[in-house]
């Protein structure tokens, strides 16, 4: 149906290529989407899809490619002549501010003015107009942000993009990721409607499921290259765009898996934190590697900040061999052998301007200590030690951490915990920003980590680390477990397929 | 979970009404202690001391709205009572030499102009964080107004300042006449005004204004230009108030004027800062004032009394932010 009829598209870019230093973000990639159609994009992390949405907008120049809006090429975008082009960007995050009226809120930045000030009751009732008539949103303009739900929030948002009547084209970035399953249908509909009106809608999610909902075509990228455009679209859909989006081997990086330890381990029973997840029950038993698989906002990373005792949990307990543990504090959590290596290892893992010494002893202080003063001969002893066992470059206690490459600075998180002798370690995205060399090391420490006998959670988004490193992976949806499964018994693409919501797929079927 | 989320708001709600509770529970308290707090005579008194912190207040209100209610990071200025004493000394020092009133004005609004303007540009040029800026801006500014007046108290009795406090108009005292007018004036520009909203939105959020293409540094930048000249009015009305210019006077000011601005946003039912609650909250901070003086509380037990309803009220709204 779609591609029979040639239509002039609503706006193209061909050929697009932006070159950070050190990366091709993209590499000749194209993108065109039409009047009237949802158009889906879709592409791993690092794929390309928010560079391609940045250049559309003016906010970063290509290095060379062609843009075309509404049938005018535009040498180079601004961010004020792509909107008055047409072109309406709808964020991931909402930017609104909580304590004003929807009606300030759609009209913020292009307030309506009468002769006496502020035309408020003009613009009231075009907001709550524009809202019923083109959301599908029902709702009282006086009404404050901070008491909206979070959809009625999102088509707020929609509303002062489009409330001046010049929208040609909208970009949806992530609509839904913040939303509850039952909120995700009024977003949809709104979409539906405009879509109706003959506007152009570029919708870039990492639900799969809702891409073969809604959209009509889905452009698929992958390392900054257009890999497929497919015109077709339905839910059988969902095995084809996996594999053009992975559409790689899994590569000889990870290592080896050994013997392991037995014994229960750790056992999270029905961790709630009443917000983000609900009822998560896991086991990792001693030697065992427990991968978390999710898209963000599936409740991953509060799940495991949860663990940590950097979230108050609202139900459920934590047990290891039997013992029930007491985390309401991080500081709890460390006394009781469990361990956190933060995502954001800059800001939350270590404290850069110390060395790598004082680093890697912030957590044994005491033991390193006589009569309440550090012995300094004692850490740099113990440091030493760390620093060859785990290969840390340059060897030198003294160095300052913050001019360690990212793979090392990881290293010396790893330190600290090892020196504090922790019996479960919690990896959140161990590998963000680490090179590939750096990538099989830190694999491999998780390895020797388990081999030892600790209790291994590992979150990533990342399919095939999660394949190449774990024992078993559990797959978090909106703040529940969908499924869990053996690593040895799923593909990459049936991995992908359960986190992106695409179909159940064997092997998750029988799960649980 | 969703009762659970509207009890913690309604929770929240309560806890902002606190601090506005415990005020009118001191003020209660006030009056039947002081039997003569409560007179028509009284209540103009407290109005007519309580103008040189409306206008401050009117004034910071202004910064919060732009720069956020967050009191470290969001929009302060601590400076406007130090540029309420250096229009009150250069225009005292100046009439004393014998210059015109008119001249003395244009003098001090020029000197006010540049602390805001300084002001202005430390924060949303060079990027600094105006609770800093401000603290460094209001010693300086109080070290200029030492050096302008030699440190001492200089009597003014010009007919025009001392009118402020006396004169009357269509029987209502003139300074109150004047202050309502430029309070309502800043009221009708931040709330009734594109200006204002965009204001409110680039204190609300920041990245929610430069998305809608409003700049959200040149508002913050505006903002202290607006409270230097309020602090500019103020000055005149510190000088009717105490028939002169003298040392000191500006580290009370400060003191009401934040307890009063932070206040008025538990008046405010979006529990944020706004003119007319931080004006409000500067007619009970005087008010209670003037009730201790009238029980006869020793003096240094009123600064203790004041600072700890500081601390009671920022926790407060503390706390009832978390809450949402």
């Amino acid at each position: 149906m779609a591609g029979i009829t040639v239509t002039q598209a609503a706006f193209s870019l061909s050929d697009i290529v932006k070159i950070f230093p050190g990366v091709r973000a993209l590499d000749r990639a194209s993108l065109e989407v039409r009047p009237g159609e949802v158009h889906g994009l879709i592409g791993e992390n690092g794929a390309g899809k928010s560079t391609v949405i940045k250049v559309l907008a003016g906010v970063c120049q290509p290095d060379s490619g062609t843009i075309i809006v509404g049938g005018q090429r535009i040498a180079s975008a601004t961010p004020a002549g792509v909107h008055s082009a047409g072109v309406r960007f709808i964020h991931q995050e909402l930017h609104l501010v909580p304590h004003f009226t929807v009606t300030e809120s759609v009209f913020m930045g292009q307030e309506l003015h009468g002769s006496l000030g502020l035309a408020r009751r003009k613009m009231r009732r075009l907001a709550e107009a524009f809202l019923r008539d083109n959301l599908g949103l029902d709702i009282s303009g006086n009404r404050l942000i901070r008491d909206l739900g979070t959809a009625e929030r999102k088509l707020v948002q929609v509303a002062r993009a489009l409330i001046d009547g010049a929208a040609k084209a909208v970009i949806f970035d992530e609509p839904t990721a913040p939303l509850a399953n039952e909120e995700i249908e009024m977003v949809m509909q709104a979409i539906a409607r405009l879509k109706a009106q003959g506007i152009a809608i570029l919708y870039v999610s990492h639900y799969l499921s809702e891409i073969t909902d809604i959209c009509d075509r889905v452009t698929v990228y992958r390392q900054g290259r257009t890999v497929g455009v497919f015109d077709e679209i339905s839910d059988a859909s969902a095995g084809e765009l996996i594999y053009a989006m992975i559409g790689r081997e899994i590569s000889d990086m990870f290592p080896n898996k050994g013997a392991r330890a037995t014994g229960e381990g750790l056992v999270v029973d029905g961790l709630s934190d009443g917000a983000h997840f609900d009822s998560v029950s896991l086991t990792v038993g001693k030697g065992r590697i427990l991968g978390i698989a999710g898209l963000i906002g599936s409740g991953r990373e509060e799940l495991i900040d949860t663990i940590y005792g950097l979230r108050r949990k609202t139900a459920g307990s934590l047990r290891f061999d039997g013992e029930t543990l007491q985390v309401a504090t991080a500081a709890q959590a460390v006394a009781q052998g469990i361990v956190l290596v933060p995502r954001d290892r800059r800001n939350d893992g270590l404290v850069l301007p110390m060395t790598v010494a004082e680093n890697a002893t912030l957590a044994t202080l005491e033991a390193n200590s006589r009569a309440g003063l550090i012995d300094a001969r004692a850490v740099g002893d113990a440091t030493t030690a760390l620093i060859d066992s785990l290969d840390i470059r340059p060897p030198n206690v003294d160095a300052v951490t913050r001019l360690l490459s990212g793979g090392n600075q990881q290293k010396v998180v790893l330190a600290r915990w090892l020196a504090a002798d922790a019996r479960v370690f919690l990896f959140d995205e161990p590998t963000v920003g680490v090179d590939v060399g750096a990538k099989a090391e830190i694999y491999q420490l998780i390895e020797d980590l388990a081999t030892k006998g600790a209790s291994v959670i590992l979150s990533s988004s990342d399919p095939v680390e999660l394949l190449g490193v774990c024992d078993q992976i559990v797959v978090m949806m909106r703040g529940r477990v969908a499924g869990e499964v053996a690593a040895s018994d799923v593909s990459v693409d049936n991995l992908v397929a359960a986190i992106t919501g695409a179909a159940m797929v064997e092997g998750f079927a029988n799960a649980r | 979970m969703r009762a659970e989320a509207r009890l913690s708001a309604w929770l929240s709600d309560l806890v902002g009404y606190l601090p506005l509770a415990i005020l009118i529970g001191v003020l209660a308290y006030i009056s039947l202690n002081a039997p003569n707090f409560l007179t028509l005579r009284n209540l103009e008194l407290v109005l007519m001391q309580s103008l040189p912190v409306v206008l401050v207040c009117a004034g910071l209100a202004v910064v919060v709205m732009a720069g956020g209610d967050d009191v470290v990071s969001g929009g302060i200025d601590l400076s406007i009572p130090a540029t309420a004493v250096l229009s009150a000394g250069i225009t005292a020092q100046m009439l004393t030499l014998g210059y015109p009133l008119a001249l003395c004005a244009v003098a001090a609004l020029v000197a006010c102009l540049v602390v805001g303007v300084i002001n202005a540009a430390l924060v949303s040029r060079i990027g600094m964080t105006p609770l800093l800026t401000t603290l460094a801006m209001f010693v300086a500014v109080v070290g200029v107004n030492n050096v302008v007046t030699a440190s001492r108290r200089i009597n003014v009795d010009h007919p025009w300042i001392l009118a402020l406090r006396e004169a009357e108009i269509g029987g209502m005292p003139l300074g109150i006449v004047l202050v309502v007018m430029i309070v309502g004036t800043l009221f009708v520009a931040a709330h009734q005004t594109r200006w204002g909203l965009n204001l409110q939105a680039a204190g609300g959020s920041r990245d929610a204004a430069e998305i809608s293409g409003i700049n959200p540094g040149r508002l913050v930048g505006q903002s202290f230009v607006v409270a230097a000249v309020t602090g500019f009015v103020c000055g005149f009305f510190v000088l009717a108030r105490g028939s002169g210019s003298s040392p000191g006077v500006q580290d009370n000011l400060m003191l009401e004027m934040v307890l009063a601005t932070f206040l008025g946003a538990a008046f405010s039912p979006r529990r944020v800062v706004t003119l007319w609650g931080a004006v409000l909250g500067a007619v009970i901070v005087a008010a209670i004032s003037i009730g201790f003086k009238s029980m006869g509380v020793n003096v240094f037990w009123t600064g203790l009394i004041k600072g700890s309803l500081i601390v009671v009220v920022v926790a407060f709204s503390a706390m009832a932010q978390r809450g949402r």
